[in-house]
Formats: C-alpha cells, sequence, structure tokens
C-alpha cells in the first residue's frame, strides 16, 4: 500500500536537464513513511491510534480582532496523569508572519507545522509573493486528510496576517478546516471558550485583548488538570508577529485573586 | 483512566523528634476537570491521631464515616483513646472485611504512641499495613512523593523543620501530577499542641 506524498511534491518545475538538483534535494525526495511490517496491521494501527487518544491535554485558543489576530496556549505537557514538561512551545511560528498552535501529540504537531513552514518557503520563492493563510492552511488540511485514520493527533490553529487582513482557519487530524473568528482546541477549550465568549468585543485594542486571552488560558489551567504552566500570549498585525506576555500562571492566579489577609480570631480589647 | 485515578489524591506522612507532621492536598477533580479545592482529604480521630486517605472520594468520607464511629464506641466501651498501632490494626481489618469488593481508598495513619513516640503506617486498599520509621505516601502523585521525601527527609527533625520539609516535598511533588495539588493542607502534632496550616500552592 502506497501513501498517497503528493502533498510531499513541490509545485517547482524540475530545473535543468536532470532530477538531480541540489536545491531540492532533501525536500522532493522527502521519503513516504515506511509502513510496519507485522502479521496484524489493522490491530497495529488501532494500538497506535489509540496511543496518541489521551492527547490533545492542552488550552490553546486564538481569536480576530480588530488591531489583527490575537494567539495564546499553556505550556503543559502530561503523560497520562504525570507531567513531563511544564514548559513546552505551544505556539509555533511558521514564518514572521504566521503562527500555528499545537494541540495533540507534540511530535505529529512540529513535525507537520514545520513542513508547512517549508512549502510556505517554497511557494514564495516559486511565485515571488507571500503565500495567503488561506492557502497555507489548506495546504496543512491535505497533507493531513491523507493520513487519516492513520493515528496522527493533531488540533491546530494557523493564523496569519495576509494581504485580505487577519485570517484564522482551525485544522485537524481528521483533515477539516474551518475559517472562523474565534476557536480554542484541547481539553481546556470549554473552559476558556466560557472566558473568551464573555468578553470578546471586535473594537479591543491590544491590551484589552491581551488581558482577555491571557485570562482565559489562565482559567482553562485552573480547572483542567492537563494545562498549566506559563500562559504565553502573541499577537499578529500587518508588521508579522509579536510575542505579548509570557506569565507563569501559579502567580497569575495569585495577582488576580490575592489571598485575604487573616483576620485575627479573638481580638484583645481594652477594658471597659 | 484507572479507578483510583478518578479523583486524584495525594498524602504524606512524616516522622520527627516526639512529633510528626501529615499533609494532604486539597484537589477534588473528576478525571481532569477540577470541581473543589477545599476537599478534607485528612481528618482526626482524637487529639494524637490522624488519619489521611487517597483515593476515591466517595470511599474516603464513607470510610472515614466508619472508623470514626467505630472509634466512639471504643471510647465508650474503654474510656480512653485508642492506640496508633490498635487503631491500624482495626483500619486493616476494616479494609479486608469487604476483601472482594473493597473500598477504593489507601490510608495513611499518622499517631503519638505510648510516651509519645511517634508512629506512621499506610495500608493498600485491602488493608496490608506498611510500617516505616520515617516516611509514608500515597495517592496519585506518590512515586514523585517517594523521591521528594527520599531526598528531603532527614532523622530527628523538631516541628519547624519537619513542617517545612514536609511541604516542600508535597508542593514539589503534587507539581508533577496533573490530578493533584491546588493547595496543600499540613498538620503537625506535638505532644502539647496540633499546628494546622493550609499551605499556598500552584493553582494549575
Amino acid at each position: 500500500m502506497k501513501l498517497d506524498t503528493s502533498g510531499f511534491e513541490t509545485s517547482m518545475p524540475v530545473i535543468g536537464f536532470g532530477s538531480n538538483s541540489e536545491m531540492l534535494d532533501g525536500v522532493s525526495s522527502v521519503p513516504s513513511f515506511d509502513l510496519p511490517r507485522t502479521t496484524d496491521f489493522d490491530g497495529f494501527q488501532k494500538k497506535s491510534v489509540e496511543m496518541v487518544k489521551p492527547a490533545k491535554g492542552t488550552t490553546t485558543l486564538a481569536f480576530i480582532f480588530k488591531e489583527g489576530v490575537m494567539v495564546a496556549a499553556d505550556s503543559r505537557a502530561s503523560m497520562g496523569g504525570y507531567i513531563s514538561s511544564q514548559s513546552v512551545k505551544k505556539i509555533i511560528e511558521i514564518n514572521p508572519y504566521m503562527l500555528g498552535s499545537m494541540a495533540g501529540g507534540s511530535a505529529d504537531c512540529q513535525f507537520w507545522h514545520r513542513n508547512l513552514g517549508i512549502k510556505c518557503r517554497l511557494h514564495e520563492l516559486a511565485n515571488k509573493r507571500r503565500i495567503s493563510v488561506s492557502g497555507a492552511s489548506k495546504l496543512l488540511a491535505n497533507m493531513l486528510y491523507s493520513y487519516r485514520g492513520m493515528g496522527l493527533s493533531v488540533g491546530t490553529m494557523i493564523a496569519g496576517w495576509d494581504e485580505t487582513g487577519p485570517g484564522l482557519y482551525y485544522v485537524d487530524n481528521e483533515g477539516g478546516r474551518l475559517k472562523g473568528d474565534r476557536f480554542s482546541v484541547g481539553s481546556g477549550s470549554p473552559y476558556a471558550y466560557g472566558v473568551l465568549d464573555s468578553g470578546y468585543k471586535f473594537d479591543m485594542s491590544i491590551e484589552e485583548a491581551s488581558e482577555l486571552a491571557r485570562r482565559s488560558i489562565y482559567h482553562a489551567t485552573f480547572r483542567d488538570g492537563a494545562s498549566g504552566g506559563v500562559a504565553s500570549v502573541y499577537h499578529v498585525g500587518p508588521q508579522g508577529w509579536t510575542k505579548l506576555s509570557g506569565d507563569d500562571v501559579g502567580e497569575l492566579h495569585y495577582h488576580y485573586y490575592p489571598v485575604a489577609p487573616a483576620t485575627a480570631e479573638h481580638v484583645m480589647e481594652e477594658a471597659a | 483512566m484507572q479507578i483510583f485515578e478518578y479523583n486524584g489524591s495525594a498524602v504524606v506522612a512524616m516522622v520527627g523528634k516526639n512529633c510528626f507532621a501529615i499533609a494532604s492536598d486539597r484537589r477534588l477533580g473528576v478525571q481532569l476537570q477540577t470541581i473543589a479545592t477545599d476537599f478534607q482529604r485528612i481528618s482526626k480521630i482524637h487529639d494524637h491521631l490522624f488519619i489521611g486517605l487517597s483515593g476515591l472520594a466517595t470511599d474516603v468520607q464513607t470510610l472515614y464515616q466508619r472508623l470514626v464511629f467505630r472509634h466512639k464506641l471504643y471510647q465508650l466501651r474503654e474510656e480512653r483513646d485508642m492506640k496508633p498501632e490498635t487503631f491500624a490494626s482495626l483500619v486493616s481489618a476494616i479494609l479486608y472485611e469487604k476483601r472482594f469488593g473493597p473500598y477504593l481508598c489507601q490510608p495513611v495513619i499518622a499517631g503519638l504512641g505510648d510516651d509519645n513516640k511517634p508512629f506512621i503506617c499506610t495500608m493498600d486498599s485491602i488493608g496490608a499495613k506498611e510500617l516505616a520509621k520515617d516516611f509514608v505516601v500515597s495517592g496519585t502523585a506518590s512515586e514523585s512523593l517517594y523521591g521528594a521525601c527520599e531526598a528531603m527527609f532527614k532523622p530527628d527533625m523538631e516541628a519547624e523543620e519537619l513542617f517545612e520539609t514536609i511541604s516542600q516535598a508535597l508542593l514539589s511533588s503534587v507539581d508533577r501530577d496533573c490530578l493533584s495539588g491546588w493547595g496543600g493542607h499540613v498538620y503537625v502534632v506535638t505532644p502539647n499542641e496540633i499546628k494546622e496550616k493550609i499551605l499556598k500552592g500552584r493553582m494549575d
């Protein structure tokens, strides 16, 4: 069974006579993935899907507003109940004007985002102009669709600024691709949606929007066991993305809800 | 997820010089969702005997109620408090009664026995006693707790230092566990007084 690897092939025409162009080595010759040699391929597939199922333990969110796109995420990686890291970068910088958020299997997200970055760069070189957010998300969605059912776990949001203005797409491992202006992905997303939806206005300043994003991530880390660590907030504007803040969620709690000084139980009073 | 990891918990007890400390986390969750951050896992049986229960929260509460009942009966008949070693045997017997449909908890018992000698022990869910001279742990964060206690424990600590040690061990262990944490609850017991403290921890 040969997997459909047309997603790997570039749109660049072959240069020169031979096919051995140094520029294309390592890219067009990206191999198709080896399939495991087992007697029970279906059972093996099922087990590998089960392996990543508990994943998507995270909270990421993104929304479009007047000044661009705000992207935020937590930084916890969990393996079942064990916290394997509190400092994972879940917002991946695809290129200076596009960000991708990571939810699901870290390996899957890191690989496919980097692959998307390569394809975007090749598009720029071939067409002498930047790829649109719509185009980039379509490339990713098509690549993931061809691996549908094989156990990839990717729930990502592609956020960027192109000629048409701010763009935000949600792409997942089922091959789904949705355009929208508010998304949250991961096990903590219901909690983040609650805060995000009630505080959202299109006409927000950058400070208000970043505070809304930070608060939503904080509330999700409080309620969801699989989210925590550091709340990172990025902003994508016409000049590209900038990282606005990375606040430790443990400290944010006491910033939002300071511990009231204890009142004394028995107060000594002057005898009348 | 396993049934012992349904609610999430962390309990630890440590021995000091004529004193002991027992600490737990404060989270009550339903798998990954946090429901409460003030759940009581450690309960007083009498002034020199505490029990901390980890595991399924409903069994924690029910087992605690049964044990308090049995201890009150004992007090009426014997006109004195139970010794920690006796209480541990009682808990073990009650757990083994349900050998084929057990209470899904792991108790940690800590008390001051004769001559104010500190006594700690833990049990599995069917009553296998494990006595220790230094520290005992239980709950979803137990592996991290073993590591932290092993590194931080020193014998014959006074009450103040014991409080610091057990708090640090608890907080650093639950910071590696998705299912426990959200604060800490520590009791340090000496022959003359019981000090109860709430710890400020990471709320994620």
